[in-house]
């Protein structure tokens, strides 16, 4: 075991819970290392603009965001590598983080691998995406100028989405499997009032159709049962997030959604584990809730080493 | 290394060159594409032996995109000899990248 390669804590996931956690946990003088596969941001980084983190009144750009609190946690000594954890055992003293950069050993690990884009589970989804299906309309929308694009979805994501590639493509269906959206008030008259969007209520996708790339889909009335094929060239889904649990499934407690068992505390079924932002079962998943959660866990990691080692 | 911005004549010297060239092809306004950038630069750095690391702005060569048949940002494509050895769209970690570029260099 290389004693360079032993951490107080390490922390998998470089959005704002993990990289507040290493911002107080390098303030702490604990051994940081923060594991992020792409760069820091997360979720936030793909955000153009966000509005609600106090303290930028104009808002600022998410991926900016990211790399600030990245640059904040280093400077107090907090280290990051672009590494994919590919394996954790977490009954192991010290516990060990296996990943595309070489293995990682840890006194304490905070899990912030926060969450993904659900699909559909249609046949031929996976194949489809970058060709026709996206999941993120301010990262994929360009790409459908004057075109015809389907939503699905009835947030406050899919209706922002749905805005946002109103001012982009020719033609938005937005398709709902309810009769009204589930968005937040604020989009409901800007959606009236955006002459390209196309609502179909009580309606779902049942079936995507290509030829390499998409070509349209195949929509069903839940109601009548009726199905009809509206051509489109793309499709954004945004039908609500997955947690990213792969590395603790069967190993942590989860809740029935499958997000990480951590009340207030953070603290998993694992002692010395804890789970921040959007992994952990929570009322309201925000950059700000998964960064106060970051705060907690930091300070938590350093109580039990203190508790644990003479 | 940093990782080479460049233009279309640029691309042609050093695709058309004999060299194994690795090429991001990618525009301001693409949220991946960013997300993409801090661990390309460590890859142009620790590959720098083995491949040229480059990046084409295809706001900036609509032309050499299109000659490409780029259709979707960001997409890295891999040359050697002028040929194109692979390409994968949207790579979604660092370790992804990596095995594309020991994927196709070993074969």
């Amino acid at each position: 075991m290389a004693e360079d390669r032993i951490y107080d804590l390490v922390i998998i996931g470089g959005g704002p819970g993990g990289y507040t956690a290493a911002l107080y946990a390098a303030r702490a003088g604990l051994k940081t290392m923060v594991l992020e596969k792409l760069s820091a941001g997360g979720q936030m980084a793909l955000t153009e603009q966000v509005e609600n983190y106090p303290g930028f009144e104009a808002g600022i750009d998410g991926f900016a965001l990211g790399q600030k609190m990245q640059r904040q946690a280093e400077r107090f000594g907090a280290g990051t590598a672009y590494a994919e954890v590919t394996s954790l055992d977490l009954n192991a003293w010290p516990r060990v983080v296996e990943t595309s950069e070489g293995t990682f050993f840890a006194r304490t690990v905070i899990l912030a691998t926060g969450a993904n884009p659900r699909p559909l589970g249609l046949e031929g989804e996976e194949g489809l995406v970058g060709r026709g299906v996206a999941y993120c309309a301010a990262c994929d929308g360009m790409a459908y100028r004057g075109k015809t694009v389907a939503v699905v979805g009835g947030g406050n994501s899919a209706a922002a989405d749905a805005l946002v590639l109103s001012r982009i493509a020719k033609k938005v269906i937005l398709i709902h499997r309810r009769d009204t959206l589930r968005a937040t008030k604020i989009y409901h008259g800007a959606l009236a009032q955006a002459p390209n969007v196309e609502p179909r209520w009580n309606s779902v996708v049942t079936e995507l159709l290509q030829d390499g790339r998409l070509t349209g889909i195949r929509v069903k009335d839940v109601h009548t049962g009726a199905e009809a094929v509206e051509p489109c060239d793309g499709l954004f889904i945004s039908v609500g997030r997955q947690p990213a649990t792969e590395l603790v499934r069967g190993r942590l407690e989860l809740d029935e959604q499958g997000y990480i068992l951590a009340g207030e505390t953070t603290q998993t079924s694992v002692p010395g584990v804890y789970a921040v932002g959007d992994v952990r079962t929570k009322p309201l998943r925000q950059v700000i809730t998964a960064a106060s959660d970051g705060a907690v866990a930091a300070h938590m990691a350093e109580r039990f080493l203190a508790e644990r080692e003479p | 290394m940093a990782a080479l911005n460049m233009n279309k004549e640029q691309f042609e010297q050093m695709v058309g060159g004999g060299k194994t060239v690795l090429v991001d092809f990618w525009a301001p306004w693409c949220g991946y594409c960013r997300r993409i950038g801090p661990a390309y630069e460590q890859i142009a750095q620790s590959w720098s032996d083995t491949v040229t690391v480059a990046k084409v702005n295809i706001d900036e060569e609509p032309a050499l995109a299109e000659g490409q048949r780029i259709d979707v940002i960001p997409t890295l494509v891999l040359y050697r000899d002028g040929k194109v050895l692979g390409s994968v769209v949207a790579p979604g970690s660092k370790a992804a990248i990596e095995q594309f570029l020991r994927r196709n260099l070993e074969g």
